[in-house]
């Protein structure tokens, strides 16, 4: 079901181009995060040349095998991946189901993209939102409790953007039928 | 049908009940430690600004050429695992830029006791081995102890002395250098410096031109990176 539900809706070069496009965008913003004042610095600077603005955060994108562990990396490229996916995905089904849509594969999708994002940073280090957030809560070491440093958000993501793709793979392959 | 239509009803409240619990165990187990009790908090994303930086002066610790055009402050943790990996980019980049005297180091603590308990009294023990051996003896205990420590605060207290004694320092004395507590308002002067700074992780460095001009790094950041901000840096008159 899953796999005929993506043969059908990647068939199509223009959701293969979008859930790539997607992706790349997602990971590079995933990336970038930590630096994104130099990079804005950087290109903003008149006195910088062209080539150096555009190489300097294309190196950066190479951090994804130095600033982060094992762990991280893999749901670092694998939830921009999944959300290119299901964006995809989403796109065809209301393209085609106007008005029928069910929420809940597309609150999964936004659930699953929203806990990657607090996973996503250096968690051995400060991870640079859950931190943040953790800490306007009062709750001070509570990365240090958690067994993964708050790799388990990275984790929750990638499994609540899979169940989204299910989820949509499924409205796509149910034809529209009116209920009694 | 409807058992299928139930099940996928469910799906969303789980993972947000999910979501909420691993949060909700996290502010828990966090206003249980002793983060709050010592009034120390994790670094913010609050943007820091940059011109906060303490000026770099005599009693930094600085490898290589102290007058050179560019200046690279690191503010590290001991115990962070990408402040070791870190650590020998920036090794490799004075091997490069200092010979040519284009390129300071400068090391300054950052230790997340939140998340590493340990990296304070590690960051005072590289203090001890400065008091007790100079400027030179302070680096290659900075070397050696990323070296031995595996990292996530798993370094056994025991191996301090044993960086010492390897870099040839009078044991004892620094024992009791470390017992005494001396450069613990040091160490914490140059974290409240860092979180000032707009320090929210560590590695966090901060590349300083010889026209004063700064630039922010997060993170272990790979050598080509910092190559092309020293080659900027190096730009600015």
């Amino acid at each position: 079901m899953l796999a005929r539900a993506l043969l059908v809706v990647f068939r199509k070069p223009a959701y293969a181009l979008t859930a790539l496009l997607v992706a790349l965008v997602a990971f590079a913003m995933a990336v970038w995060m930590p630096n994104l004042g130099l990079i804005a610095q950087v290109i903003t600077d008149p006195d910088i040349a062209l080539s150096k603005k555009i190489m300097l955060p294309v190196t950066l994108l190479f951090s994804i095998s130095t600033n982060f562990s094992v762990l991280s990396a893999l749901y670092t490229i694998a939830i921009p991946i999944l959300f290119g996916v299901n964006v995809a995905m989403m796109i065809y089904y209301l393209k085609r189901r106007i008005g029928v849509a069910k929420q809940s594969a597309m609150n999964a999708g936004f659930a699953g993209m929203a806990s990657g994002i607090f996973g996503i940073g250096c968690a051995a280090c400060g991870s640079f939102l859950l931190t943040s957030i953790l800490s306007s809560l009062g709750a001070a070491g509570a990365l240090f409790f958690l067994p993964l440093r708050g790799g388990e958000f990275g984790i929750l993501g990638v499994a609540l953007l899979a169940i989204s793709i299910v989820l949509v793979a499924k409205q796509i392959q149910n034809p529209l039928v009116c209920k009694s | 049908m409807e058992t299928e239509s139930k099940q996928t009803n469910l799906t969303i409240p789980i993972a947000i009940v999910v979501a909420g619990a691993l949060i909700a165990g996290a502010v828990y187990f966090g206003n249980r430690g002793n983060g709050i009790a010592d009034g120390t908090q994790p670094p913010t994303a609050e943007a820091g600004n940059l011109d906060e930086m303490r000026p770099i002066a005599k009693d930094d610790h600085i490898r290589g050429n102290p007058d050179a055009p560019v200046k690279i402050v690191e503010y590290s943790d001991a115990e962070c695992p990408f402040c070791k990996s870190f650590h020998p980019t920036m090794q490799r980049i004075i091997d490069e830029y200092g010979e040519g005297s284009k390129v300071a180091w400068v090391y300054r603590h950052f230790p997340l006791d939140n998340i590493h308990p340990k990296a304070d009294k590690e960051a005072e023990a590289i203090e001890c081995a400065a008091e007790l051996g100079g400027n030179d003896t302070f680096w290659t205990y900075v070397d050696r102890l990323f070296e031995v420590t595996p990292s996530n605060n798993n370094l056994d207290p025991a191996e301090l002395p044993k960086v010492a004694e390897f870099v040839g320092l009078d044991v004892e004395k620094f024992k009791s250098c470390l017992a005494s507590g001396k450069y613990a308002a040091h160490v914490e002067e140059d974290y409240q410096n860092a979180l000032a700074t707009g320090g929210n992780g560590t590695p966090w460095s901060i590349v300083v031109a010889a026209s004063g001009k700064k630039y922010p790094l997060s993170g272990a950041q790979p050598y080509e990176a910092v190559k092309q901000l020293i080659d900027l840096a190096l730009q600015e008159k």
